[in-house]
């Protein structure tokens, strides 16, 4: 019986097309969650892989001597792999050139992840071999530079080799220092035979690693006991690289939309559920007077929300995998590899929500519903609004449950959490003060104080609407400004013109010709950074080891990509001091102040830390660790870097500069350039599909809570008409109480999109938060348009019906 | 002639065909006269008060009130006109729940942007005996008292015509007849006409006009 009068009820119900916004606002909101969590899940899958590919394996061990060797062999590794190989910068030559080369020689176990693509006189293929001994392979640009073809004899060291094949791409792109040079990949066997490795050359040795997690972290705690100064160890989830963290943010980025979009649809189906139990009250009490008791009433309520999430749940996740599946496809080109498919986590986050919601913002108003008394529908009371307050409350906690689920981070909800509550609560304040006690009479002999005093009256339910306002525009103006944030970070770390070519290994001498050679080819030149490779050793804690090697570079004006956030820049008169990034100062502990000693290979210099700073490893520009003060480095030997960009009409001019300065090595970031662009603008098309499902599901929060104060108007409306008001009068007056509200609840908005902003920014995209002041622009605008546009959408709607079928509607 | 209906029809859509609700209604009503309009329930009394006030329209037909023909009027017009010449009491009140009975009353005085619409609206909330009731809302008022409302609401439009959908229906006996002379004696004060939908004989017969409606037509 309950089941069919149930099922009854729900088809009732949605044929009325009184569930229509609740409805909608439910499957928006699963659509957006599964969708989003189904596409960040596979997005993590597949970036980990990506990650692990670009470093080459789960661990990295670089160091300068093999030594390690021997330790490795006391490891006792049952289902790991590792990978040796031997990096070093060396000129090789073809019959006719030669040309500086980065050398890498790998064992057999290369590569341990993913495969290289090669190209021969037959064309493109892919190998998981290494080249097999007396056999090389080159760059492309190195190809070209030796004017080599597939099978002629190429010489390094005392050794000769066969030139097999061109490097299209290589999994372990991560790896060393040299790589700046065009590169070359031979058999570590042969190594020995070039004679190129005497005992002091400069070699970096690579270990790579990969197995299970716990032989990883065992592998990593004995190289950790047995590193010597200058050794590193470098793992997953250490990606600082300009890709990896704008697909990092852009995660960040769907989570907080998805989340956004969330909570507009949960305050959404509050209101709905509202409407719906106020709706039913007569219902539930002629139920009740018909004899049927709680205990089933509720079985008939619980069916049918049962069907109401099933429903949700079914058309939503299809939604939510289209969704997914367009961002994917959107992406395609980047990921070369089929995705991995998603975990169930999506699901089951996509269930919680709904479950939140459900019992957040639908259950409440049923439960309350189910203990009206039937006298009340005989008394014709329909005044439900009372003893709203546990119902808010209970939504509140719901909300704040969400914001937990979705961030983790129970300081930020908190945060987010008591900055709507907060401001909402001093607006509503404000409009009381401001509004003072109601006067006497409806105040309808014209439309401004019609407005006024209705603003009043309604206090209450005025509270409820701006705080759903407030709400809505507060909450898309966040994810506005922070996708326009990450848009606009993006956008400046690639400017237009940003160099593309770096030159390294630049000495003393080639300085000038090549700054002429530069402005020879109409090429911009940029500072000549000197370079140099040095160690820092605290001064007065000597056992305490900063155990890697810093490129260190001595200029005098704070470079553009680089912020002082300790200390002070060099100043005039001053000749002393260094400048060290935030990271070695977080990392080694050291301060501003700090006495230190920096050990060159030409001898050593006391100096103290005078400034920390920030510094934008995104910026396609030469970035340094350390920056010291000119004068103390004024004896040293150096070398230059710097960066320049080559138009592609002037790809030419890149190999003839190679040509003139035989050891500068120019090697071009085109391609990551590109990649990082290609990624952004695609990117930001899923940015702003999100974007655009939070602005709607705000503008359903927005429509449900107008509507929700609608059937009162309705009815007054109706009789203000049959008194003899004219629709203008009606229409002016609610569209200034409207544009009043929408203007209040747009400054609300905007100051907590304001602050929003700052804290979204600061703590999850870690970015230097930027101020918006369109903001307190937007929002207010925003505000009024929506706010009063939709209402005059409803009140027009009123207008088109005859008074006597309003009030007909109404009983 | 206050006024003249000539072959009023009312039609309203359902489902395929068109349902006929009044049909021919042709009558008239002088200056200062009522008018008593009877019939069983469902005959089309509430439909055809409506027209006659101009809060709905008819599908063919005329209707002249005080020399102005409603149909040539649109919405905007004919709110103005129930603004200057229309009293409407309806069958279930329609108070505005948010207002107190004195705000109430005030409503009309209000819209026509009176003077004094405070002392207007006590004046004929006394005139209906609920001076004591002033502050008090719809809800706390019982269904005789909020008609009282209604009716002072009305007479505050001080119409040249008043119309009232079964104004005692929900009164008993006693309260019904109170109400019944009050309209009669407000009204000739002010010397308006008056039309009343009434199941109530007595009623009825007090009226200066009678007609009787059936299935949509005039039967006497
Ligand atoms: N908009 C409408 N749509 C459909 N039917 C309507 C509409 N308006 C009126 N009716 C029908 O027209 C008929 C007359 O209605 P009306 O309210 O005028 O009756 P009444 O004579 O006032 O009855 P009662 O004495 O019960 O108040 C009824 O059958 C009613 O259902
Ligand atoms: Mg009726």
């Amino acid at each position: 019986m309950l089941a069919s009068l149930s099922l009854k009820l729900f088809i009732r119900e949605i044929r009325s097309g009184y569930l229509t916004s609740m409805l909608l606002s439910l499957v928006l909101a699963v659509t957006i969650v599964s969708g989003i969590s189904l596409f960040t899940d596979r997005l993590e899958k597949v970036l980990n892989s990506e990650t692990k590919e670009f470093l080459g394996g789960d661990l990295k061990f670089e160091s300068n001597e093999d030594s390690i060797k021997d330790v490795l062999k006391t490891l006792n590794l049952k289902d790991s792999k590792s990978s040796e190989m031997a990096i070093f910068a060396s000129v090789i030559f073809s019959e006719e050139e030669m040309q500086l080369s980065s050398i890498k020689a790998v064992d057999n176990s290369y590569p341990l992840i993913g495969e290289l693509e090669l190209q021969n006189s037959s064309g493109t293929y892919k190998t998981k071999e290494n080249p097999t001994p007396g056999t090389l392979w080159i760059d492309e640009r190195l190809k070209n530079l030796l004017s080599l073809k597939y099978g002629d004899e190429i010489y390094v060291g005392d050794a000769t080799f066969v030139f097999e094949a061109t490097i299209i791409y290589e999994p372990d792109r991560g790896s060393t220092n040299f790589a700046f040079a065009p590169k070359t990949i031979m058999n570590i066997k042969d190594l020995d035979k070039t004679n190129l490795i005497q005992p002091g050359s400069r070699v970096e040795y690579n270990y790579l690693f990969t197995g299970p997690e716990e032989e990883i972290s065992q592998i990593r705690s004995t190289l950790e006991k047995n590193k010597n100064p200058g050794d590193d160890i470098e793992s997953l989830n250490e990606d600082d690289s300009s890709l990896g963290k704008t697909v990092d943010r852009s995660e960040n980025f769907f989570l907080l939309g998805g989340l956004i979009a969330v909570l507009l649809s949960a305050c959404t189906i509050g209101i709905s559920s509202q409407r719906f139990a106020r709706r039913h009250v007569s219902y539930v009490a002629i139920l009740k007077t018909l004899g049927m008791n709680l205990f089933q009433i509720r079985g008939l309520y619980l069916l049918l929300f049962f069907y109401i999430t099933l429903l949700t749940l079914v058309l939503g996740l299809t939604l939510g995998w289209f969704l997914q599946s367009n961002f994917i496809s959107l992406m395609d080109s980047y990921f070369p590899t089929e995705l991995p498919a998603p975990s169930l986590y999506p699901l089951y986050v996509t269930c919680v929500t709904v479950l939140i919601c459900q019992f957040g913002f639908i259950y409440p108003h049923i439960s309350k519903l189910l203990n009206i008394s039937p006298m009340r529908v005989l008394k014709n009371d329909i005044s439900f609004n009372q003893n709203i307050l546990p119902i808010f409350f209970m939504g509140l906690l719901a909300f704040l449950l969400l914001l937990f689920i979705y961030t983790n981070q129970i300081t930020l909800s908190l945060i987010i959490f008591s900055g709507v509550i907060i401001f909402s609560f001093v607006g509503i304040g404000f409009i009381y003060l401001l509004l003072g006690k109601s006067k006497l009479g409806l105040g309808a002999q014209d439309p401004v104080s019609l407005a006024f005093s209705e603003l009043r009256r309604r206090k209450l339910s005025n509270s409820f609407q701006i705080f759903a306002f407030t709400v809505a525009i507060g909450l898309s103006l966040i994810t506005f400004s922070a996708s326009k944030n990450l848009l606009g970070s993006w956008q400046d770390s690639i400017p237009e013109n940003s160099p593309n070519n770096f030159a390294i290994n630049i000495n003393e001498e080639d300085k000038a010709s090549m700054k002429r050679f530069l402005s020879e080819n109409d090429i911009k030149v940029n500072l000549f950074y000197p370079v140099a490779n040095a160690q820092i050793v605290r001064k007065q804690d000597k056992d305490n080891i900063i155990d890697r090697n810093f490129n260190i570079t001595w200029i005098k004006d704070l470079p553009e990509q680089n912020e002082i956030i300790d200390g002070e820049w060099f100043q005039e008169g001053v000749k002393n001091g260094i400048s060290i990034s935030d990271q070695i100062s977080e990392r080694y502990d050291l301060q501003k102040n700090d006495e230190v000693i920096i050990q060159m290979e030409d001898g050593s210099i006391e100096t103290y830390i005078q400034s920390i700073r920030a510094v934008d490893w995104e910026s396609f520009s030469p970035n340094f660790f350390v920056i010291g003060h000119p004068s103390l480095f004024e004896e040293k030997s150096t070398t230059h870097i710097t960066s320049f960009f080559i138009p592609k009409s002037k790809q030419m001019v890149a190999a003839e500069l190679m040509r003139e300065f035989r050891t500068v090595s120019v090697f071009s970031i085109e391609e990551l350039i590109k990649q990082v662009r290609d990624i952004v603008n695609q990117v930001t098309k899923a940015l702003n599909s999100i974007l655009l499902l939070t602005c709607l599901s705000a503008l359903f929060l927005a429509f449900a809570a107008l509507q929700d104060g609608f059937d009162q108007r309705r009815h007054q409306s109706a009789i203000l008409r049959t008194l003899g008001a004219t629709g203008k009068l009606v229409k002016t007056s609610s569209l200034i109480e409207f544009s009043i509200l929408g203007l209040v609840s747009g400054l609300l908005g905007s100051a907590i999109a304001y602050t929003g902003v700052y804290f979204i920014e600061a703590r999850v995209f870690e970015t230097i938060p930027g101020f918006y002041p369109e903001i307190w622009l937007m929002g207010p605008i925003i505000g009024i348009l929506i706010v009063s546009g939709l209402s005059l959408y409803l009140v027009n709607g009123l207008m088109k019906q005859s008074p006597k079928d309003l009030l007909r509607l109404q009983t | 002639m206050i006024l003249t209906t000539k072959n009023l029809r009312k039609e309203v859509p359902s489902g395929e065909s068109n349902l006929v609700i009044l049909d021919d209604i042709t009558f008239s009503l002088e200056e200062g006269k009522s008018l008593a309009i009877t019939g069983p329930s469902g005959s089309g009394k509430s439909t055809l008060l409506a027209l006659l006030a101009g809060l709905d329209t008819s599908t063919s037909g005329d209707i002249v009130l005080d020399g102005i023909k409603l149909n040539l009027l649109d919405e905007e017009e004919r709110a103005i006109l129930r603004k200057d010449k229309v009293g409407f009491v309806f069958q279930s009140f329609e108070l505005l729940p948010g207002l107190t009975a004195l705000e109430n009353v005030m409503l009309p005085s209000e819209l026509k942007s009176e003077e004094n619409p405070k002392e207007k609206g006590e004046y004929f909330l006394e005139r209906v005996g609920l001076s004591d009731r002033q502050h008090h809302y719809p809800n706390q008022l019982s269904g005789g008292e909020q008609q009282r409302v209604a009716i002072a609401r009305a007479f505050a439009c001080s119409a040249k015509i008043l119309f009232a959908d079964e104004p005692t229906g929900n009164l008993d006996p006693k309260n019904g007849k109170l109400i019944s002379d009050l309209l009669f004696e407000v009204n000739s004060e002010a010397d308006n006409a008056l039309v009343i939908v009434t199941h109530d004989q007595d009623l009825a017969s007090q009226c200066d006009k009678k007609i009787e409606l059936k299935l949509g037509k005039i039967v006497g």
